[in-house]
């Protein structure tokens, strides 16, 4: 472990430290300043000279490009992305940044590195795709008034998506409740006007004002919690906030406290049951939001269920049983065979991809509480505090390939939106006979969701299910090579969650095969028979999703390590 | 040594396939029309160079092996890759006398398949995808690692899945649908298994080949290792608990496949629906997957296990020969009765294992074999029926003999070896079966009432066999009674590939049951090295039980 360099805001090393999200910063401002670009002047008064203030009047040819934000925020997202993965390449140093008065608010470490990777990496993507979904119209010709409007629009889309971002990483570097809950928010509203984005489509605003209102209540209670949370310990930072858990943690404000701060959470991971709002917004959405909502800002959330359960709320190291245990493995129980059955019944491929994406919530709630239970086996020595790092590993590891064949699916469904319409089954028929390549996309990154290999989402499962059988298993191995005896009943219980979690995902192959087979099998809907619209941005972006699946599927050594690395920074107590 | 198995014989096939799907994937119907032609020679030639290496193999021209002398456990070509080293897993292949038959049967099925299928539509996707199956299903039986053993176990599926829903009959989407889940969820209960397995291993212990990050490995071989030394100190490796639930749960993926009652309902809709190709690869070498698997993992890690679980295997076993067979009688689904045919075939590989003999074990695997010759012959008459007559109901065709001769006489040689006629492959297996049962009861005390099942089941096959032919190729249809399905047009007979393809399963059918010994000594040889190794040791506490 490299040691931690302390650093004050702007002081020395804070840049490097925090140079992607400085780049995301630049890019909003650029987002905004350059497509008012223009040949305004200003008149000094009293005089007619007019300076040229460049800001205002008559755009110029380049600025006035409607295409132009979009490509601003792809730069940007993507050089943040393409940042965050030349850091790791050199190696991961541990910068915290404190205020003034020495409390610390930031901490930049391999696991909010890791993070940041799948934020700006799935917004990169989403970005860049959506240059298709939200059509330019008519460059350079005359243009009715609805294109225009669409036109000018593109600006605000692209700044929403890089705040969104900028938000996100808030998150994941916070070390303080509160700057947390800010980072939140600023993800939070950016996602609630880009859900409802398309403003014209009464699903959209339905959608959008669903999750908004849920959401925000959501949002109300986290503080609420907050709020008790100040009360109790007189400080929001996590490691204070720890040091007093685990003096006094046990007595009703505090859990009360936590428990709402995690009703904020679940409904951005969307757990059961906070889930109702996320199948109505995904739907709503644009395919490419959508697809960010199931990976990015379900990352988000899953941040602070980790820094809520296992920093401030940590297991007893003595016992290993954190207070939350039964309850987080009812809720991750729940959660999967909830998103599982619902998956099932539903014909709008959207809504069932959120759907799975709650079963998903479900998977990695499942492993959390593996980790809550890391110490339960007090034979075990040296071996607890690794098989708290697998299957954090596992956690992470899923939450970044979950990047690549999730979007994977909401950018094809966006070619087909941007075609008219995906919100039916039917509407992926004949995939196949129009074009094939894309159908075998769609199908590698199907069974990836369903967990088979040897794609990415087989290795995510495998290793989830590897964490936290070895949790259960703890330390029984060498005792029965010492000749112990033991029997099934003696694992600990979070073995059931795995085998839970092994028939979901059985149960799961059913609907994720259904689009197989309606795409290899079905006939394309009527005046849907040619191929789909161009679009090489979202292309680009399919291609980019199907190798990553498949590469990491097969090698995924290197990611499994990186993940290690990230998950061994988050606590020095294993 | 050289690699012979890694890239020649898994990569090569999967790579081929690729390269070739992603060649036709974005031409035109008319251009993929053209393309079928080179497409499936291309395909019938790199089966064919498969077929080469394997044979080289099994008459010693690479390396110096004798596939009697492979002690249990140890592996010929063996070579192990670091593949994701954090968890340890290995690409780890090798071949024994239990997995090389198989693997044989497999490169010499896919040129008889492609042969066999030769003039099926949309040959330019459908041969790659065959190509790809045999390297998955290649894969399979070379697999030495736990985890790659597991990825080509469900990479299987996927080209099946296809091979059902794109080139099957009226109720493929259902059929695909079920096989893949069916099998799919008995595989993930297998995983969670080898998983549990995984981390009972001691890391305190340096293990071989042991991951970074877990200190426990995937490697068979180490496992194995590890298991044999427990259980022939007289301990249940593992403790009795554990051992029975892993097998249990493992055993579970196994059945499922191989099939046996009651897990048996995806077959016969799976070969129903699907197309011809897909019917010889499904019964001729997938269903053996089960077997196999039982053999390399919960029977080498698990004696105790399969001790304590040996009268529920036998009654699995019983009631899956029975159960098949009488379904049989009541099918008028030509393709479906041979379908349950196969079921209670499978029935006599589990009896075979549940005996715990040397004999029951070796009658086991070379029925694994025997049946991967005769049921694809199956398979083909029944394609070549479909293909022809347009029908797949008994009572549809009448006079075979007077119509198509070739296909009649293919079909009565096909039934015949299928209900075990002495000289053909698949009698030698049964009576073995039957022989080993016999000591076994006798060993056992038990009555000979149990006998009673496999002898009624021999009668009850003849039974259905020779009733579909009575029905088929002698009665009726005279020349001025063509078969009502075809209506007025012309009576078919089997075309040029068909005959080529049957006439080389008819060949090796032969072949190995006058000649048994060409696979069966290998076999033999194994099972009594792993009978040595295994069994013997816990015999001690035969009688007391755990």
């Amino acid at each position: 472990m490299s040691n931690m360099t302390t650093v004050e805001p702007f002081g020395d090393g804070f840049v490097s430290a925090l140079c992607p999200e400085l780049i995301l910063f630049t890019g909003m401002l650029l987002l905004i300043l350059v497509p008012n670009l223009g040949q305004g002047t200003f008149r000094i008064p009293g005089t007619q000279i007019r300076l040229p203030w460049l800001l205002g009047g008559t755009r110029f040819k380049f600025t006035s490009d409607p295409r132009l934000p979009a490509w601003i925020a792809s730069i940007t997202l993507g050089g943040a992305f393409a940042k965050v993965l030349y850091t790791f390449s050199q190696g991961l140093e541990r910068v915290s940044i404190v205020s003034e008065s020495g409390k610390e608010l930031l901490l930049v470490n391999g696991f909010s590195r890791i993070f940041e990777l799948i934020f700006f990496g799935a917004l990169a993507l989403a970005a860049f795709s959506s240059m298709n979904r939200l059509q330019v119209n008519g460059i350079g010709a005359k243009v009715s008034e609805q294109e225009l409007y669409n036109n000018r629009r593109q600006a605000d889309f692209y700044i929403l998506m890089v705040t969104c971002a900028l938000g996100m990483s808030v998150v994941a570097l916070a070390q303080d409740l509160f700057v947390l809950f800010i980072g939140l928010e600023l993800a939070s509203f950016s996602t609630y006007v880009l859900v409802a984005f398309l403003k014209e489509s009464k699903v959209g605003v339905e959608s959008g004002m669903k999750y908004f209102i849920v959401g925000s209540v959501a949002s109300g209670v986290g503080l609420y919690g907050l709020s008790m949370l100040y009360l109790w310990a007189g400080s929001l930072q996590f490691s204070v906030l720890a040091a007093t858990f685990a003096e006094s943690g046990t007595t009703a404000l505090p859990l009360i406290g936590i428990g709402f701060v995690l009703v904020g959470f679940g409904f951005k991971v969307s757990a059961a049951p906070f889930h109702f709002a996320a199948p109505d917004a995904y739907s709503g959405a644009t395919s490419p939001v959508a697809g960010v909502l199931a990976t990015a800002s379900k990352a988000m959330g899953m941040i602070g269920l980790v820094r809520m359960l296992l920093i401030v709320a940590a297991p007893e190291s003595s016992d290993g049983s954190a207070v939350w245990l039964v309850c987080l493995g009812a809720m991750a129980a729940i959660t999967m065979t909830w998103g599982n059955l619902a998956a099932l019944g539903s014909d709008n491929p959207k809504r069932m991809l959120a759907y799975s994406s709650v079963a998903h919530a479900g998977y990695m709630l499942a492993a959390l509480t593996a980790v809550g239970a890391w110490n339960w086996d007090a034979a075990v020595s040296g071996d607890a505090s690794a098989a708290a790092v697998a299957v954090m590993t596992a956690l992470l590891f899923h939450l970044v390939v979950l990047v690549a064949f999730k979007l994977g699916a909401f950018l094809v469904l966006s070619l087909l939106e941007s075609e008219g319409g995906a919100s039916r089954l039917s509407s992926l028929g004949g995939l196949a006979k129009r074009e094939p390549l894309l159908a075998v996309a769609m199908f590698i990154f199907m069974i990836s969701l369903a967990g088979v290999p040897p794609m990415a989402g087989f290795l995510s499962k495998l290793l989830v299910i590897m964490g936290i059988v070895r949790v259960a298993v703890g330390g029984m191995g060498a005792e029965i090579a010492d000749g112990g005896i033991y029997a099934l009943g003696d694992m600990h219980w979070v073995w059931w969650l795995a085998l839970l979690m092994v028939i979901n995902s059985a149960i799961s192959v059913f609907y994720y095969l259904r689009v197989v087979v309606v795409m290899f099998f079905d006939e394309p809907e009527q005046g849907r028979e040619g191929p789909l619209p161009n679009g090489w941005q979202v292309r680009v972006a399919i291609l980019a999703c199907v190798l990553t699946t498949i590469l990491v599927g097969v090698a995924g050594d290197s990611l499994i390590r990186l993940c290690e690395m990230a998950a061994q920074s988050l606590n020095y107590n294993w | 040594m050289q690699d012979w198995i890694s890239m020649p014989l898994v990569g090569f096939p999967l790579v081929a396939s690729i390269v070739l799907l992603a060649f036709v994937s974005n031409t035109n119907e008319s251009m993929r029309k053209r393309l079928s032609n080179p497409i499936r020679m291309a395909s019938l030639i790199f089966s064919l160079l498969l077929l080469a290496i394997t044979t080289g193999m099994f008459f010693q021209y690479f390396g110096n092996v004798s596939w009697e002398g492979i002690s249990f456990n140890n592996y010929e070509f063996a070579h192990r890759y670091t593949w994701i080293e954090s968890l340890g897993i290995h690409w780890s292949v090798g071949l024994d006398a239990l997995s090389f038959p198989m693997v044989w049967l497999t490169t010499f099925l896919l040129p008889v398949t492609i042969i066999a299928t030769w003039n099926e539509k949309n040959g330019a996707v459908y041969f790659p995808i065959l190509l790809a199956m045999g390297g998955a299903l290649i894969g399979v039986f070379v697999a030495l690692d736990l985890f790659m053993f597991y990825v080509f176990w469900e990479l299987t599926l996927i080209p099946m899945f296809f091979l059902i829903l794109m080139w099957g009959g009226k109720d493929r989407k259902y059929a695909s649908q079920k096989f893949f889940i069916y099998t799919f969820t008995a595989s993930v209960v297998m995983l969670l298994g080898l998983i549990t397995l995984y981390f009972f291993q001691d890391s305190a212990n340096p293990l071989e080949y042991a991951g970074s990050m877990t200190g426990r490995t995937f490697d068979i071989p180490t496992i194995t290792q590890h298991a044999l030394m427990e259980n022939s100190n007289g301990n249940w490796y593992l403790g009795a608990n554990i051992q029975k639930v892993l097998f249990a749960m493992l055993m579970l993926g196994f059945l499922v496949k191989l099939p046996a009652v009651p897990f048996h309902t995806w077959l016969p809709d799976a070969h129903v629906q699907a197309p011809t190709g897909g019917s010889m690869l499904l019964a001729g070498v997938m269903l053996k997957m089960g077997a196999y698997g039982m053999f390399r993992l919960p029977i080498s890690l698990f004696p105790h296990a399969l001790q304590y679980f040996q009268f529920v295997l036998l009654a699995i076993g019983m009631v899956s020969l029975v159960w098949g067979a009488i379904v049989c009688l009541g099918q008028t689904n030509l393709k479906k009765m041979v379908a349950y045919s196969s079921v209670s075939h499978m029935g006599v590989i589990l009896i075979g294992i549940a005996t715990m003999q040397p004999m029951g074990w070796a009658a086991a695997l070379f029925m694994m074999f025997a049946h991967g010759i005769i049921s694809p012959m199956l398979f083909a008459v029944c394609g070549a029926f479909k293909h022809h007559y347009h029908s797949m109901e008994i009572g549809a065709m009448r006079g075979m003999a007077k119509h198509s001769p070739w296909l009649a006489t293919s079909m009565m040689f096909a039934w015949m070896a299928s209900l075990g006629l002495p000289l053909l492959a698949g009698f030698v297996a049964e009576l073995m079966m039957l022989i080993a049962l016999w000591y076994f009861l006798a060993a056992e005390g038990l009555s000979v009432f149990w006998m009673v099942g496999p002898a009624l089941v021999l009668a009850v096959t003849a039974a259905y066999y020779l009733w579909s032919m009575q029905r088929t190729i002698f009665e009726g249809g005279d020349d001025t009674q063509p078969p009502a399905s075809l209506g007025n047009g012309p009576v078919p007979d089997i075309a040029n590939p068909e005959k080529l393809a049957m006439i080389i399963l008819a060949f090796f059918t032969i072949a190995f049951g006058v000649m048994p010994w060409i696979a069966l000594d290998m076999m033999h040889d194994w099972t009594i090295q792993i009978f040595e190794g295994l069994v013997l040791p816990i015999l001690g506490d035969f009688s007391g039980g755990a």
